[in-house]
């Protein structure tokens, strides 16, 4: 699709589809550059000082093999993710074994990414969630294609692009303590544990269906906490 | 209890969205989330809600060069290339299209009982099945009980349950201990639909006793 090993071609596409000047500046401009991206560089620094939300970042990626900005992505998220799979059980070594596998996707899927569909922390999230169910329970997870043709209405207009990352991030945090305390405990062992209805009503020494209207409630609380909608 | 409006309830949704199902539950979630923009909305915000809990972890350190080591690993890739997704069965979900890998009248049939054919996808732990159904318009599924839950998706053709009518996109839920379910087929056409079944289903009559035991349902 794009010549990335010449930055003159990916230049001329971001101007084509006018990016913003400051973007343009912080793109490698040589090879040489890329080496020290890789050794830390102050490009790297650049692109942290400079606040560019992540979705820009990989778009970067998936345009000119933007290594400055895998970087910066890289370093926000694989240890977060460490810290995720530790959550749900497995040891330091499969952990990172599974971060390096998510983050070869980031890369080689970056074009994929469609920022008007998901914030990009949903993506790496979906990716994430894949592929430690592939490691760990070695099956399939079919996933939900966003251009369906089957689907009886237009999608609804709202996105979660409009709020930042870091925003949706600390709303749902902020919806999540106050959720009272039965309903965060379903909702954790769903999702750090990946238990289902029944393993959580087992866990918890509960009817079934007190596990499900508990998990319903919870998800209404948390769905105002990422749109201006229930 | 059989619920009657065709979605699956939404804490199937949250429980998709965090990786808590198993592969048959989550191939009808994801398959039924294709006929409804709202369901896949949904689905769309748990995941937004698992990736605000990622962003919202701690760090851990990772290994001095793991960065270095994965780049060196990726720096000479090429692009990959764009692939079309070719001959896959344009008329049933897209994610179901790409689990079975060939249209539905490609699929093995095999005899189930009179008017009825059905094709196993998938055994998980404690005898969990995804199958496919296919029906005769006007047939009647023998009258049986459930001893888990069933959820069944309609892929073509409709049914009846009671007063209830099952079209293309939904999804009937079959709670465990429900009794005496008998759906009969519309005469419409014939009926295709997923299934997923959590422990055997108990046929009432003599011949789907007999046949049972070879059907593997």
């Amino acid at each position: 699709m794009f010549d990335t090993n010449h930055m003159s071609v990916a230049l001329k596409d971001a101007q084509q589809t006018s990016y913003p000047a400051a973007l343009l500046t912080l793109n490698e401009p040589t090879r040489k550059s890329k080496q020290q991206c890789l050794t830390g560089s102050r490009s790297v620094s650049n692109i942290e000082n400079a606040n560019i939300g992540h979705e820009q970042l990989i778009a970067r990626v998936a345009k000119s093999r933007d290594k400055a900005a895998f970087k910066a992505i890289f370093t926000h998220f694989a240890p977060r993710l460490k810290s995720y799979l530790l959550k749900y059980g497995l040891d330091g070594q499969k952990s990172e074994d599974i971060v390096q596998e998510v983050m070869v996707i980031v890369w080689r899927k970056a074009h994929m990414f469609d920022p008007t569909k998901a914030k990009f922390s949903t993506w790496i999230f979906r990716i994430a969630r894949n592929k430690f169910i592939d490691h760990t329970r070695r099956h399939k997870y079919p996933e939900v294609s966003a251009d369906d043709h089957l689907a009886d209405m237009a999608a609804t207009d709202r996105t979660d692009k409009q709020t930042e990352t870091r925003q949706t991030s600390e709303r749902v945090r902020e919806a999540l303590s106050s959720l009272d305390s039965k309903q965060s405990e379903v909702i954790e062992l769903s999702f750090f544990k990946e238990m289902s209805h029944s393993e959580i009503a087992k866990q918890l020494d509960l009817p079934l269906g007190t596990v499900k209207s508990r998990i319903r409630k919870a998800f209404i609380v948390l769905r105002a906490a990422i749109g201006d909608q229930i | 209890m059989t619920q009657n409006n065709g979605y699956i309830p939404d804490e199937w949704l949250l429980s998709y969205a965090a990786g808590a199902l198993s592969e048959g539950h989550a191939m009808i979630v994801s398959a039924h989330a294709a006929y409804h923009a709202e369901v896949g909305q949904k689905i769309a915000d748990a995941e937004a809600i698992g990736g605000a809990l990622l962003e919202d972890q701690d760090t851990s350190a990772l290994p001095d060069g793991f960065f270095d080591d994965l780049m060196a690993k990726l720096e000479d890739e090429e692009m990959p290339e764009v692939t079309e997704t070719t001959a896959l069965d344009k008329s049933i979900p897209a994610s179901l299209a790409a689990y079975l890998g060939k249209p539905l009248d490609d699929m093995k049939w095999r005899f189930m009982g009179p008017g009825l054919k059905q094709c196993q996808l998938w055994t998980g732990e404690g005898g969990e099945k995804l199958w496919l159904l296919k029906a005769k318009a006007g047939a009647s599924i023998p009258m049986h009980d459930h001893s888990g839950l069933e959820l069944t998706l309609i892929l073509k053709g409709s049914y009846h349950v009671g007063g209830t009518h099952y079209t293309p996109g939904l999804v009937e839920v079959a709670e465990a201990g429900s009794k005496d379910h008998q759906p009969v087929i519309d005469d419409a056409e014939d009926c295709i639909c997923l299934v997923v079944t959590e422990a055997p289903i108990k046929i009432h009559n003599w011949i789907g006793r007999m046949v049972q035991p070879f059907i593997g349902l």
